[in-house]
């Protein structure tokens, strides 16, 4: 059988004895109503049993059923199922499939509410849902929204979905066309539609939506276009549009105002989204939001990441170019900032930081603190103080990581490495991470059990040659050639169990060829469950890191896994099988490796995953 | 570069700044053509991409007056990057957001005329329509640039 390589580092220091005095306050595991908020009754509450003392969970996290697209809306993607555990995961088959007839990308997971399961697929974007009560999970209906397909042609990124939402009877997503849907769970209907892009100059939405109290949260993609980023809120019951914020410009266009309280004094400073670049270069900034979001209820704020600063060209933009490659912390009923901290100023590497940031309190430099654990593309996990937005540390989870030494914590800013800066007419070589990151989009997992972080890693390198440019509304506006390549040490993709508090890799699991490009779904059965770019779905042991099962599906695995109990009671998985997405695409049959500068500089990178994974596109349902 | 390499500049950067203009807010469905300017490139052509029904009828089509020209194909290959095609179809015509033009699979059509309607006219999934700003002898530019693609013509080729 094969399997990846196992490197174990030694069991971490900061998580003492299992305290199995903790008092488990069990949510019941009834199967939910299909109204109210998201998964209350379907939720645990308090602590999950096994959790040490010094971890908190801030919001309750999923059991029975998947409502939203990480399941809580910290991000941890854990389920506190157990049913299926690390005795009798071995024992794991394929219970049900089901093909989505669309060989493209399946990001994302899929939704599982009451007895149904939703699954959004790629471009065109159908939502399909599946009857969980019946054998072989048979369609109930689909619901096909008439898009646009010019917008296939300013899709970065494969013409992939990463996801729905459902709240209040509606399971709610965005189309590739810059249009957000909401569809009656029940029936299938349309409710509402809302467009809230423009394709025509790029703009595409492929993001999960996060529904926060009464609203829909949600952001565009396009930075490759030179669009202009944002993130908005729509009403839950209407679709009407009740605040935008841009991520660049003026303060009063990102709407930053009294309560704007950023940790670094050199943040406190008027308009700097527009005053820290040249000229009106903001207006085709990027800083766009594709990425995932998360809200802690507590404090009342939603946090992201931004992307790059639209052209790769860093010397047609000088200045730190706010707030691109930024976390930032809003208000959701207003969209006004609380606070910003930028991870790259003045990117030059194409480092987005639209990734997952992890919400949870724990122990860290003597006493509780309420933690924004951000594994990012710079191959930099960032550990934020989420109240203040002060960086509290920033250590490489990529050794190779070679862009910056580290980062200055009294400034909250990298330390780069001048020789690996990029600029017009040079060509910078062995740049690490890639533009494509320590870690891409695809989102890792939290277990408070084991106060481990789940990241599913790349090592890739890269040359970068930043070159003259042109914006011409529509087409790309990218202004360097860019060749990908494995990095040194004999693997391409590993998942790491990274222990947060002591910033440390605790095991981790290697791939020789190929990066890791799905999500990461962690349970209170101590397993771990991901899967590999060339279709292996595995389930690891979540405090050693011992493979207890795999099985090879049809087609790599780029989507979330999922976990719920069926109609029956009993724990079940799911993910989709279907490769794609960026790095994924060189897998299609219309993409030439011979060109090593294709796909936006992957091509190089990813040669031999033609021969490894073909495209595929079939959701798999495994149970014991 | 050129002289009918910054001619074309000119004439497009008037463009973009129409095409900046209206961007703002999302509300306007911009195009790449500036409004006041004919297009110059023919109207949508008379070039079949599928078979001609009925036997002993033969398509016929315009061949490409630079055919072979190693000038043009380096000219092409410039315009191929001042234009962003390297954007969607990779830096050496390997793919990406668009299909590859290196290899044999052709869509729309692998013949010269076939590709040079593919770029003035645009096509569904999101190809844009070049020919509202492009002059023809700069698509017949870039259409020779990428049928020299993996023969030792190929200007500047991936290493």
């Amino acid at each position: 059988m094969r399997q990846g390589l196992r490197v174990k580092r030694g069991l971490p220091a900061s998580i003492g004895p299992i305290a199995l005095c903790c008092i488990a306050l069990l949510a019941s595991c009834e199967r939910a109503s299909e109204q109210g908020g998201p998964g209350e009754a379907s939720w645990h509450e308090g602590s999950v049993p096994g959790t040490p003392p010094q971890i908190r969970l801030i919001t309750p996290v999923p059991g029975a059923e998947w409502r939203l697209p990480a399941g809580d809306y910290a991000n941890t993607r854990f389920s506190t199922l157990d049913q299926i555990n690390v005795d009798n995961v071995r024992n794991l088959r394929v219970v049900t499939t089901f093909s989505t007839g669309i060989p493209r990308g399946h990001e994302g997971g899929p939704l599982i509410v009451g007895d149904t399961m939703y699954v959004v697929t790629p471009f065109p974007n159908h939502l399909i849902a599946l009857d969980l009560a019946r054998e072989g999970a048979p369609m109930k209906w689909q619901y096909s929204p008439r898009l646009d397909r010019h917008a296939v042609g300013v899709a970065c990124c494969d013409v992939v979905n990463r996801g729905a939402a459902y709240a209040d009877g509606k399971v709610i997503y965005n189309t590739l066309d810059a249009h957000t849907v909401a569809v009656d769970a029940h029936t299938g209907e349309e409710v509402w539609r809302t467009r809230v892009g423009d394709i025509n100059i790029g703009e595409t939405t492929t993001m999960a939506p996060l529904v926060v109290k009464d609203k829909v949260i949600v952001g565009n993609s396009g930075a490759e276009f030179g669009v202009r980023g944002w993130i908005l809120a729509l009403d839950l019951e209407t679709g009407e549009e009740i605040w935008r914020a841009y991520n660049t410009g003026p303060d009063e266009d990102v709407l930053i105002g009294p309560d704007f309280r950023p940790f670094y004094e050199k943040d406190r400073r008027r308009d700097l989204g527009a005053s820290t670049w040249a000229g009106e270069q903001w207006r085709l900034g990027g800083s766009t939001v594709w990425g995932w979001i998360s809200y802690d209820p507590e404090l009342d704020l939603i946090y992201y990441g931004t992307g790059n600063p639209g052209v790769w060209n860093p010397d047609v933009r000088p200045g730190d170019n706010k707030w691109s490659a930024s976390l930032i912390a809003r208000d959701p009923d207003t969209g006004m900032v609380r606070w910003a901290w930028q991870a790259t100023p003045h990117d030059a590497w194409d480092y987005d930081e639209v990734m997952e940031s992890i919400l949870v309190d724990m122990e860290y430099g003597g006493r509780m603190r309420k933690l924004l654990i951000h594994p990012g593309r710079t191959g930099f996990v960032y550990v934020l103080d989420r109240e203040t937005g002060e960086l509290l540390s920033a250590e490489k989870f990529i050794p190779q990581t070679n862009w910056a030494q580290g980062y200055d914590l009294t400034s909250g800013r990298p330390v780069v490495n001048p020789r690996k800066r990029t600029s017009q007419g040079r060509i910078v070589t062995n740049i690490c991470p890639s533009s494509t990151g320590g870690k891409e989009w695809n989102p890792s997992a939290f277990s408070p059990r084991t106060g481990l972080v789940y990241i599913p890693a790349h090592n890739t390198c890269m040359d970068y040659e930043a070159t003259e440019v042109n914006y011409i509304a529509g087409t790309p506006y990218v202004g360097a050639n860019v060749r990908m390549y494995q990095g040194p040490g004999g693997y391409h993709g590993e998942l790491i169990a990274w222990d947060p508090v002591a910033a440390r890799p605790v095991w981790s699991i290697r791939e020789p060829h190929l990066p890791l490009y799905s999500g990461v779904l962690a349970t209170a059965g101590d397993v771990v469950f991901y899967g590999t770019m060339d279709g292996w779905f595995r389930a690891v042991h979540a405090r050693t890191g011992e493979t207890l099962w795999q099985f090879r599906t049809a087609s790599g695995i780029v989507g979330n896994p999922v976990t719920y109990l069926g109609p029956d009671g009993r724990q079940y998985v799911a993910v989709y099988s279907g490769v794609g997405g960026l790095m994924c695409s060189v897998a299609f049959p219309e993409i030439s490796t011979d060109d090593p500068y294709a796909v936006l500089g992957v091509a190089g990178a990813m040669a031999g995953i033609k021969k490894l994974t073909r495209p595929g596109n079939v959701l798999y349902v495994f149970g014991l | 570069m050129s002289s009918v390499f910054s001619m074309t500049m000119a004439a497009l950067a008037a463009a973009t700044v129409l095409v900046v203009g209206c961007e703002q807010g999302g509300a306007e469905r911009g195009t790449v053509a500036p409004a006041a300017t004919a297009p110059v490139s023919e109207p949508p052509s008379r070039v079949a991409v599928g078979p001609i029904p009925g036997l002993g009828r033969e398509g016929t089509e315009p061949s490409n007056p630079l055919e072979g020209d190693r000038q043009a194909a380096r000219q092409g290959r410039m315009l191929y990057e001042a234009f962003n095609c390297s954007g969607c179809h990779g830096g050496r015509g390997g793919g990406g957001m668009g299909p590859s033009l290196r290899d044999e699979l052709w869509v729309y059509g692998g013949s010269d005329a076939q590709i040079f309607d593919s770029i003035a006219v645009g096509r569904t999934n999101g190809m844009p329509a070049w020919g509202t700003i492009l002059p023809r002898q700069e698509i017949w530019k870039i259409v020779t640039y990428i049928r020299s693609m993996r023969t030792p013509q190929e200007p500047d080729p991936p290493r």
